[in-house]
């Protein structure tokens, strides 16, 4: 290292500083404290009293069969959703990936309940779910009517209302991956899909063997965001099934929302955060390693 | 030409430095007189509630300048202020006196957050409170919070609506059993009117178990043995189990809707009977005229009735002790506080003295209200455990409604709140359960 590379790299550090502030103030510290809190059996109401109760907090929850369930709830709407809303997103961005004014349109379109708030749209999605009731049905039964379905009652039938919390979620947050799948398709090559024209490929062909590859990073990235997005659902169950019925829609938040405010229980509430933490960090780690392995 | 009061008067001109220390001294002087800064928390209501709240605080002001108490208040939406509590409570940031629901008294009681007030009151103020007002803010034999008003909850009806299906109201004042009630329902039915509204879209949990707790104690049973703190058995109990299927079959039988849209089917002229609280009489009222009538709640055996509502608490670490149980006082104080709120929100008035100031309460429904709350209406179960317990009977009740197994239900949700009190309470349980 040059004197010059010496001197430069010591004054980086007070480059950084406010940056690392920040992140030990708002990141590290927090962190810090909820470990400590996650093995004690802290009292939200009263935090001075707090006991160390070792690796109690953690071993209950594994037991706790609520939180085993809000997990797997949870884990099954993360594979309802990121395949489909993946696939779906990609297949409207090559859809819309156009660049006549009017696509720019129904890119706005699909684009819209990504900016709409969640809470807003949790009750209009109610309504549209809403099964018959002193003659008024929801548009979602009358049109499955159409086809000769029975009402159903999307959102208190324990078989449906996670699939049907998923359809919604779907259809919220499907713009915003189609914007990344559109960014990452102005990076494919033009003159990589022209020489597989000329050789003769067809648009299938051209999809598979030149679109999809070059999109490989914006996959991984929108597979393992997805997944985060969905590990942490908590809004629409909250407000629209209320975690009901019969818990079929209880998440992983939500439990953590509970037990830190209902049960006032801060300890175990900070277990249950850093054990979600460690799976989310787990996923997302596997998902990169696995692609990547294709990769090489 | 300078507005007069920007003008500075000549001697000033002439010695800045003298006019500067004046200002200086002036404002010292001021802040010495008003050295006590009382911080009061309120949830945000109806803003009519809200407004009557800031001018009580301003006529405390102005009636304790002297002393030079200052009430500081701040408003919070009311469907995240138990989070807002929780959180102060956490930073030690609870203000000097804040207001909380009624069932949420126990919890803050039980780790020491609030002054007790029973030596502050006297054995005449006692008396003049609405025996539902001091069960709502007594734990464990000692009182620590008061309401300025307290809520009802009855069954109106439509006079004309009953008619023209051929039933006939019970004499004023008194109530169906559960029978009748059922029958009624029938033939409304049978008449083609839909019987009864029980707003079941309430999005909050606590509408469940204020609304129909009332069904379980009616068939004799209850949500959970306080002393002990035990809810293993108690939701599945015999009594309970009983109230609560009979409560089914209003859904089953289809008297009641399940998932209604609207929000007061019965003021639209489409239902025949509404379940519902005080806050309703005013509208119904209005729309119905001579034709509502009220009855208390149906009874499976004992009549019970519900109250409870928002009530005034001291934090326990308050440096302010005086002011504070002052501003206790005046806002629970039938002519500063009661009176004035009661007015704007339309609930029941905590004070006896302050019905004088409401005439309607000498007829029907607001006599229906007093009385109740006088003689058969309880408080919702005074527990630290109750933020869970009534979460996990609100969602055991919607499935329920919707054609859930009772007693599997009521397990399930009892079992959910033993674990949590289990793991808190491991020693007080244990002794408990040993015969």
């Amino acid at each position: 290292m040059t004197a010059w590379e010496k001197q430069a790299s010591r004054r980086a550090i007070w480059f950084l500083l406010p940056a690392l502030g920040m992140l030990a103030v708002f990141v590290a510290w927090p962190l810090i404290r909820a470990a400590w809190w996650s093995v004690t059996d802290a009292d939200l109401l009263a935090t001075d009293d707090a006991h160390w109760i070792g690796a109690e907090n953690y071993s209950d929850l594994l037991r706790d069969p609520r939180f085993r369930h809000a997990f797997l709830n949870t884990a099954l709407f993360a594979i309802l959703i990121v395949p489909l809303q993946t696939l779906l997103a990609m297949v409207l961005a090559l859809w819309v990936n156009r660049p006549e004014p009017a696509w720019r349109w129904l890119r706005t379109v699909f684009f819209l309940p990504v900016v709409v708030s969640l809470p807003v749209l949790a009750v209009v999605w109610t309504l549209l779910y809403q099964p018959e009731q002193a003659g008024e049905t929801g548009l979602i039964n009358r049109l499955t009517s159409v086809f000769g379905f029975a009402d159903r009652a999307w959102l208190r039938d324990p078989s449906l209302a996670l699939p049907a919390l998923a359809a919604m979620s779907i259809w919220q947050g499907v713009g915003l991956q189609m914007m990344v799948f559109l960014a990452g398709l102005q990076g494919v090559s033009r003159e990589q899909l022209e020489a597989a024209q000329l050789d003769g490929a067809s648009a299938w062909q051209r999809l598979v063997h030149v679109v999809i590859p070059s999109l490989r990073n914006t996959i991984v990235f929108v597979v393992t965001v997805t997944t985060i997005l969905a590990f942490r659902l908590f809004v629409q169950p909250y407000l629209m099934t209320r975690g009901g019925p019969d818990d079929r829609t209880l998440s992983l938040v939500q439990y953590m929302y509970e037990t830190t405010f209902l049960n006032l229980e801060l300890g175990r509430t900070c277990a249950a955060a850093l054990l979600f933490l460690t799976w989310v960090g787990f996923l997302t780690w596997l998902q990169r390693t696995l692609f990547n392995e294709e990769k090489s | 030409m300078t507005p007069c009061f920007l003008k500075i008067p000549d001697g000033l001109k002439r010695y800045p430095l003298v006019g500067i220390v004046c200002w200086l001294a002036a404002l010292v002087g001021a802040h010495a007189a008003q050295d006590v800064r009382l911080r009061v928390w309120s949830h945000q209501g109806q803003e009519a509630e809200n407004h009557a709240v800031r001018e009580i605080a301003e006529a405390f002001n102005a009636a304790h300048r002297d002393r030079g108490w200052t009430v500081e208040l701040s408003f919070f939406p009311d469907f995240q202020y138990t989070e807002k509590l929780a959180v102060a409570a956490a930073a030690r940031d609870l203000p000097d006196v804040f207001d909380l629901d009624g069932p949420l008294v126990a919890r803050f009681a039980d780790v020491g957050l609030l002054k007790p007030l029973d030596e502050f009151l006297s054995d005449a103020e006692r008396a003049d409170f609405l025996p539902t007002i001091l069960a709502q803010g007594t734990v464990d034999g000692r009182l620590y919070a008061l309401g300025s008003f307290d809520s009802a909850l009855v069954l109106y009806y439509d006079r004309e609506l009953l008619a023209r299906a051929g039933v006939t109201p019970p004499v004023e004042g008194q109530g169906w059993s559960w029978d009748e009630f059922v029958k009624a329902c029938e033939k409304l039915k049978t008449a083609g009117i839909e019987p009864v509204a029980l707003h079941m879209n309430e999005s909050a949990d606590e509408w469940f178990t204020y609304a129909f707790s009332p069904v379980v104690w009616s068939a004799g049973g209850r949500l959970i043995a306080q002393d002990i703190a035990r809810v293993r058995g108690e939701l599945t109990s015999e009594a309970a189990v009983r109230g609560v299927r009979a409560w089914q079959e209003l859904f089953a039988r289809g008297f009641a809707a399940t998932d209604p849209v609207e929000p007061d089917p019965f003021g639209q002229g489409r239902v025949a009977m509404d379940w519902s609280g005080h806050w309703m009489a005013r509208g119904h009222l209005a729309t119905k005229g001579d034709r509502l009538g009220v009855m208390p709640l149906p009874s499976l055996g004992t009549p019970a009735a519900a109250c409870g509502s928002w009530c005034w608490a001291i934090s326990a670490e308050t440096k302010q002790q005086e002011a504070a149980v002052a501003w206790l006082r005046w806002v629970t104080e039938a002519e500063t506080g009661v009176v004035p709120l009661v007015r704007a929100n339309g609930a029941v008035p905590a004070r006896r003295a302050a019905f004088a100031h409401f005439p309607e309460y000498e007829q029907m429904p607001y006599a229906l209200f007093r009385a109740q709350l006088e003689t058969s209406a309880r408080p919702r179960p005074r527990t630290p455990f109750y933020a869970m317990l009534t979460h996990r009977f609100a969602a055991a009740l919607r499935d329920i409604s919707r054609g859930a197994d009772v007693e599997s239900r009521l397990r399930k949700a009892e079992e959910a709140v033993q674990r949590v009190i289990d793991r808190k309470r491991p020693t007080k349980t244990a002794e408990a359960s040993r015969p």
